[in-house]
């Protein structure tokens, strides 16, 4: 524990206390009769208003990662960091289109995760389950992620052990997730809803008093905008190449618009498919507390482009950058910047805004992962008759083993390997979009079309993205790839050609008779908007498909 | 197939089987709401619009100032889309 700031250490630690107990709490928060059921652990109860749910999505779109990871990139190559900004931009208007058909249809059939829907709409097993797989795999390395950000945080504070021995190290990054782990355990998604007041409360101070004040220290935006311009212009001595883009180019390959474009539009179809935004959207009491949402979250996206620019004022800040190119971590961009630019009471309220940050999301995470896993796998495959008290036992035990999983990836692999993951996370979860969001409008595909373009998106897109290499990174360099000679989103690349695989083969398995398989849903729930939450049904999957099992 | 259960204890859910498509009864209005909504999403889409350094706003480039600019426009044209499907559905005695 060397050169820690007693103040910032202590602010960090009370805060952290505080959300800790609010944690606990969480779980007499709106209390059920019967917490042991996956509608209340995993969902809340279904019954979040438009206040609530826009902090919980809040707090689960924008993570600690995004308060990191996003400058970094700004920070490291300049322009195309701004994508972030464009996306969220994008996400809103599609969400608002397709969103609100899936809460419908989910709350008329009792669905607790997106597989859930797959299952009753095209009556396969098999499809939820791929659903299933990729939803966990996309996840875990995003709350992986969130653990980089809370490192990243501990270490410019310089709380670690001085030892070379990770684990000795991470000591406080361990104390902090075995927190998180139990109350999440107990308290399901009331807890991170409950903690997601303080994490916005906090990083809304620290946004809004940063902006307006470091260009005061800095001389000044235009200043800002000068420095960064020059710098990502200026010609890096290693690669002979620019540093970054100011403005994306029009050229073919690189930083172009294209490029900006396409990993906009991915990510854009991406954010709202994550198992853990539609947890946070199912848990939503009415239909138009997702309408209502979708125009008032883009407040919080006003933030995120603030935060963006702090990667340029980390570029025209000589300590910091000196600091970031010392520890050879772009990722420490902003906890630096911060650092010192602020008084240490404030890098306290900062920090500690980070690493709740941090927390909420990873809970939600792990409980929609654990929802997946439970209800289309657990239950689907190897228990059938498990009763909701068992499903939300095994719910519960999951949930611990996401996290474990992802202090491995944290603890274990190197930082750009768990950013690569996330990043190929999104090309992955991406390849759901043909069975989840087009199913939410048409039963034209054919099940059977579904998995092999499934399949061949996510191999596409998983070889596209190891063959990525940069001078300094030999695989995973990247989430771009040249694709006929332009510069691409992988993700984009990789669902184009799952959509081709589906569009292709539907026809070839009508003709061939292929069953096509039951449809549980019906036109009108996809735009009901049911006032009570349905009644829990006793056990199975779909409710369906089992619909025979009689209610309890 | 199995007929799937009503969503018990929700009698809204009940009355309308078959909804009417808002296309049909009301063209100029959906016209509206799509427009916006497609509106919303090319204008960050096609990104040579706003890919430039001047006109400089204050001290932001082009670029930057419209990014920017952009999200509190987006939050208000999803209010007004909101908003016209809800006036909608109350013409039409049913829901948003």
């Amino acid at each position: 524990m060397s050169h820690v700031n007693t103040t910032t250490f202590t602010i960090v630690v009370a805060l952290f206390v505080l959300v800790t107990g609010i944690g606990f709490a969480a779980s007499r928060w709106r209390r059920a009769q019967d917490m042991m059921h996956l509608d209340e652990w995993g969902l809340a109860g279904r019954g979040f208003g438009t206040f609530i749910t826009w902090f919980l999505l809040g707090g689960d779109l924008y993570t600690a990662y995004t308060f990191i990871a996003v400058p970094a990139l700004v920070y490291g190559s300049g322009s195309i960091g701004f994508y972030a900004v464009s996306y969220t931009i994008m996400a809103y208007p599609i969400a608002f289109i397709f969103l609100p058909r899936l809460w419908s249809v989910s709350r008329v059939h009792n669905y607790v995760t997106p597989a859930d829907f797959i299952r009753g709409r095209y009556g396969s097993r098999g499809l939820a389950l791929s659903a299933a797989v990729t939803g966990i795999l996309a996840t875990l390395p995003y709350v992986a992620l969130q653990l980089v950000g809370i490192q990243a945080v501990l270490t410019v504070m310089g709380v670690g052990a001085d030892s070379t021995n990770t684990y000795v190290k991470d000591t406080p990054l361990f104390i902090a997730f075995v927190v998180l782990a139990v109350y999440t355990y107990v308290s399901g998604l009331r807890a991170p809803a409950a903690i997601a007041f303080v994490k916005d409360t906090l990083i809304y101070i620290f946004v809004i008093v940063a902006v307006f004040y470091i260009p005061t220290r800095l001389g000044g935006w235009s200043h800002i905008f000068g420095v960064a311009q020059t710098h990502f212009n200026s010609i890096s001595p290693t690669t002979k190449k620019p540093v970054g883009t100011f403005i994306p180019t029009t050229k073919k390959t690189g930083s172009t618009q294209l490029d900006f474009a396409t990993l906009a539009l991915g990510s854009a179809l991406a954010l709202f498919i994550y198992p853990h935004i539609i947890t946070g959207t199912l848990a939503a009491k009415r239909r138009s507390t997702i309408k209502r949402n979708m125009s008032l979250l883009p407040a919080y996206g006003v933030v995120l482009g603030l935060i963006a620019l702090f990667g340029y004022m980390a570029v025209a800040d000589p300590v910091t950058k000196a600091n970031v190119t010392k520890a050879g971590n772009p990722q420490l961009a902003v906890p630096y910047l911060f650092q010192h630019m602020f008084p240490s009471w404030f890098v306290g309220v900062a920090f500690a805004g980070i690493a709740i940050g941090a927390l909420v999301p990873a809970a939600i995470m792990s409980i929609a992962a654990a929802n997946l896993f439970t209800r289309n796998i657990f239950t689907e495959f190897f228990k059938p008759d498990a009763t909701p008290h068992l499903q939300t036992r095994v719910a519960q035990w999951a949930s611990l083993v996401v996290k474990l999983g992802a202090l491995y990836f944290a603890v274990e692999l190197p930082h750009t390997f768990s950013i690569n993951l996330q990043l190929l996370g999104g090309v992955w979860i991406l390849q759901t979009l043909p069975m989840l969001v087009f199913g939410l409008y048409t039963r034209w595909f054919h099940r059977w079309a579904l998995i092999p373009g499934w399949l061949a998106g996510m191999a596409l897109g998983t070889i596209a993205a190891y063959k990525t290499s940069t001078p300094t990174t030999s695989h995973w360099a990247s989430s771009s790839d040249i694709v006929f000679g332009f510069t691409l989103y992988i993700g984009i690349t990789a669902v184009i050609l799952n959509l081709a695989i589906a569009v292709v083969l539907t026809p070839v398995l009508r003709a061939l008779k292929v069953p096509e398989g039951p449809d549980e849903t019906l036109q009108h729930q996809y735009t009901a908007d049911p006032e009570e939450a349905p009644v829990p049904a006793a056990a199975g999957v779909g409710v369906g498909s089992t619909a025979t099992a009689s209610p309890d | 197939m199995a007929q799937p259960p009503e969503s018990p204890g929700s009698p809204a859910a009940v009355p309308v089987p078959e909804r009417r498509s808002p296309l049909a009864t009301h063209p100029v209005m959906s016209l509206l709401i799509a427009v916006l909504l497609i509106a919303m999403i090319a204008c960050t889409l096609i990104v040579p619009i706003y890919a430039r350094i001047t006109p400089r706003i204050g001290d932001f480039p082009f670029f930057y100032f419209y990014l920017l600019a952009y999200m509190p426009v987006v939050a208000i044209a999803l209010w007004v889309v909101y908003a016209l499907q809800r006036r909608l559905a109350s013409q039409d005695g049913g829901r948003s």
